[in-house]
């Protein structure tokens, strides 16, 4: 057991540092007001990505033989702490390189791997994610988009719900039923779609986090090759929890918080808040609060550093990390005050990021589900 | 960084705790605590151990074995063990590099001008107190501290009517740093054994909620006191590798206030947690649930708890409180 940085690692997080202090034009706040799916941020990622793909970092942690050097989770860690920190300049590629791409390497054919793979690690090609449906949302399994496989085809039809970034995607990483007498995890298969496929169309969900933050997606017999279909036919579910085992930690929230809070101290002490005990108070417990998520988080890359099966420890790195992202930007309009009434100020937009934390990428109450039954053995009834 | 034991570490962990299998456990803290009195016995077996040496004697390049001392002492406290461990093992070994009589009781002079009941007090052979910017070393005579029944835990003792321990401050000051490294290794002790009596307390919840039937079914299968207990469980484990990381960097002042600023917290949480979700046997002596529930109480309330963590860590981090 210990708790340092190798030589290398440090020197890869300056090396990053410095890039983004390069790379990042002096508007960026702006440009990243709407989180990685606004329209700006979107086209931004692509330029972004480009240049980190120059330099190999985009897919460092990817295996050699699918363009990457091997590099350690840790390592990897380090990129995603310091791009989510300052506002993902990867807008949603981050995902293609987190988990749509190693779910490909993994499952996919070869004619996927030469399509899709040579475009991700270079930078230049936007996922999004179907998996939510209107009835489906925390019971994932009680999705019914179906695809239905008509000779060498597969026709869709049905509809999915908050998907982030689809309105610049190119691709959907889609969860469907194929099987149309299964039910919950069997006859469940990912099918990897164009975009631009006819039949699809997208309409934004006005909501109060954000311009074009959630949509719906609509699928009318929408024909796609049977080539798509990504693993075997009917094993979706298995797909899905392979490619997504850890990615429940992939955004590196804590990373996000623990900035937004350095520079709400700052703020406080040139306003002479900090004569205020209780203001001294709440920064205290908000960085304990920081570091205890970075902590968690830090046990989970450990795991997967030492390619174990990911644990229960995901769970608990997941509550703690969104709990704290919720908090600093609560915390944003309190030290603010006033201010922050106004929309696309910074604590408005730090506030707006943080607030869907705990309901994203699965609620927690279903987090604390699995904590009860994994972690602490509780039974179920 | 690596979140496993090495070899070491392993072999440290597995002989203390196969000597506190022997040494110490809830039914003796329970006899001890009744009649107020220090588990001498226990203490002597991890000198002859070496235990309580172990900062020193595993240190490497002069650098104390931080945390092999501190995963020895969360051991001890998730034992009940009822030693100063924490002001032995931490405390001490990061002050004087000469060893430093058992057992430690560690104050500050505030508890001495206004006397208030300080932890293990009454039986320590050398007293670090705290003065502001100060550190000193006394070893008060026998009787200068008098024995307190206290609902809390641990032994206590305050000092006697008309007794002093004004040290002699030329021998006996600490020199210069050690009113800073005494107030670190201090606040990380706290935060140490917070963690083990934490991880007991929630340990001994959990096994009797999965057993416990009512409405006819196990407590422990109602989601309302699964959340409750998950969350618990998080707070926990975030405080050990919180406060497993502070030791390592053998008690850097930032990471030492965010440790004891999470877990002093997260202490109140599980004292709160555990004893409601017990019911009533969880408040009686034939439950062992209170050998460490009632001293994560008392934990809290050294070198200004929670609230001087935070001031601490503020402090530390922006330069500013
Ligand atoms: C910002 C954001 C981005 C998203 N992006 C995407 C995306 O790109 N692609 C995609 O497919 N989906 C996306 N989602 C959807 C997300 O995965 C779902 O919102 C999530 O799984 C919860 O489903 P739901 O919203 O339908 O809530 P419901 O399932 O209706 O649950 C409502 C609430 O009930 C409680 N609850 C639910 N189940 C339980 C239980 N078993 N025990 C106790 N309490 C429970 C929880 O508090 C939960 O928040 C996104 C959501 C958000 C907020």
């Amino acid at each position: 057991m210990e708790f340092n940085w190798s030589p290398e690692d440090i020197e890869h997080r300056r090396e990053i540092r410095e890039f983004l202090d390069e790379e990042l034009p002096d508007n960026w706040e702006e440009i990243s007001q709407h989180g990685p799916g606004g329209d700006s941020q979107a086209a931004f990622s692509r330029q972004f990505c480009g240049r980190m793909a120059e330099k190999g970092w985009l897919t460092q942690h990817w295996p050699g033989e699918y363009g990457g050097r091997d590099c350690e989770p840790w390592r990897h860690s380090i990129v995603g702490e310091e791009m989510w920190a300052i506002g993902e300049p990867r807008g949603s590629q981050y995902m293609n390189v987190n988990w749509i791409g190693p779910a490909i390497m993994h499952y996919g054919t070869q004619a996927q791997k030469q399509l899709h793979l040579p475009k991700i690690s270079a930078g230049d090609v936007l996922w999004c994610q179907g998996f939510s449906e209107p009835e489906a949302g925390s019971d994932l399994a009680a999705l019914r988009t179906r695809a239905e496989r008509i000779g060498d085809n597969y026709v869709i039809n049905g509809s999915k719900i908050w998907t982030s970034y689809c309105n610049h995607a190119d691709y959907i990483f889609l969860l469907v039923r194929t099987d149309p007498s299964s039910s919950r995890q069997q006859g469940i298969s990912v099918l990897l779609v164009p975009m631009d496929t006819p039949g699809i169309e997208v309409r934004e969900i006005p909501s109060v986090v954000g311009e074009r933050y959630f949509h719906e997606v609509f699928f009318t017999d929408v024909t796609v090759p049977a080539s798509v279909l990504l693993g075997e036919e009917n094993n979706g579910w298995g797909v899905v929890n392979y490619a997504l085992q850890f990615e429940r930690i992939g955004a590196a929230r804590y990373a996000r918080a623990a900035v937004t809070l350095d520079r709400l101290a700052e703020v406080a002490a040139e306003r002479g808040m900090l004569d205020d005990p209780i203001v001294v108070d709440r920064l205290g417990e908000a960085r304990a609060l920081c570091e205890a998520a970075r902590v968690l988080v830090y046990k989970v890359i450990d795991l997967r550093a030492k390619d174990q099966p990911p644990t229960a420890d995901t769970q608990l790195a997941r509550v703690l990390s969104t709990t704290c992202d919720n908090a600093i930007g609560r915390l944003a309009l309190e030290i603010f005050g006033p201010e922050s009434r106004e929309y696309a100020s910074y604590a408005d937009n730090n506030f707006r990021l943080a607030m869907t934390a705990g309901v994203a990428v699965g609620a927690t109450e279903v987090q604390l589900n699995l904590i009860a039954a994994r972690f602490l053995k509780l039974p179920r009834e | 960084m690596d979140f496993d034991l090495n070899e070491d570490q392993q072999a440290v962990l597995e002989s203390v705790e196969r000597l506190l299998a022997q040494h110490a456990g809830p039914a003796r803290a329970v006899a001890l605590n009744r009649a107020g009195d220090y588990d001498h016995d226990l203490h002597a077996a991890l000198e002859a151990a070496g235990f309580n040496q172990i900062a020193r004697d595993l240190a490497r390049d002069d650098t104390l074995a931080g945390l092999e001392a501190a995963l020895t002492v969360e051991a001890i406290a998730r034992s009940g063990g009822v030693v100063a461990a924490a002001a032995q093992m931490l405390v001490a070994p990061a002050l004087c590099e000469r060893t430093i009589e058992g057992p430690v009781a560690i104050c500050t002079v505030g508890e001495l001008t206004q006397p208030t009941p300080v932890r293990f007090a009454a039986h320590a052979r050398s007293l670090l107190v705290l003065d502001d910017g100060d550190a000193y070393l006394v070893s008060p005579a026998p009787g200068t501290f008098e024995p307190v029944r206290t609902s809390f835990g641990y032994p206590m003792g305050r000092l006697s009517e008309g007794a002093s321990v004004e040290p002699d401050r030329e021998g006996q000051a600490l020199g210069a740093g050690a009113a800073d490294t005494l107030r670190n290794w201090w606040r990380l002790g706290l935060a140490v054994e917070a963690v083990g009596t934490m991880d007991a307390a929630l340990g001994h919840t959990v096994e009797y909620l999965r057993q416990r039937r009512q409405f006819g079914r196990t407590i422990g299968s109602f989601q309302a006191v699964q959340h409750r207990l998950s969350l618990c469980a998080i707070e926990v484990e975030a405080s050990r590798w919180l406060t497993r990381e502070a030791a390592f960097h053998n008690a850097q002042p930032e990471a030492v206030a965010a440790a004891a600023a999470y877990a002093l917290q997260a202490a109140d949480t599980l004292f709160t947690e555990t004893h409601q979700l017990s019911g009533a046997i969880g408040f009686t002596c034939e439950f062992d649930l209170h050998v460490w529930s009632m001293r994560l109480l008392a934990l809290r309330q050294e070198l200004g708890g929670v609230g001087a963590a935070r001031r601490a860590l503020v402090e530390a981090r922006w330069g500013a409180a």
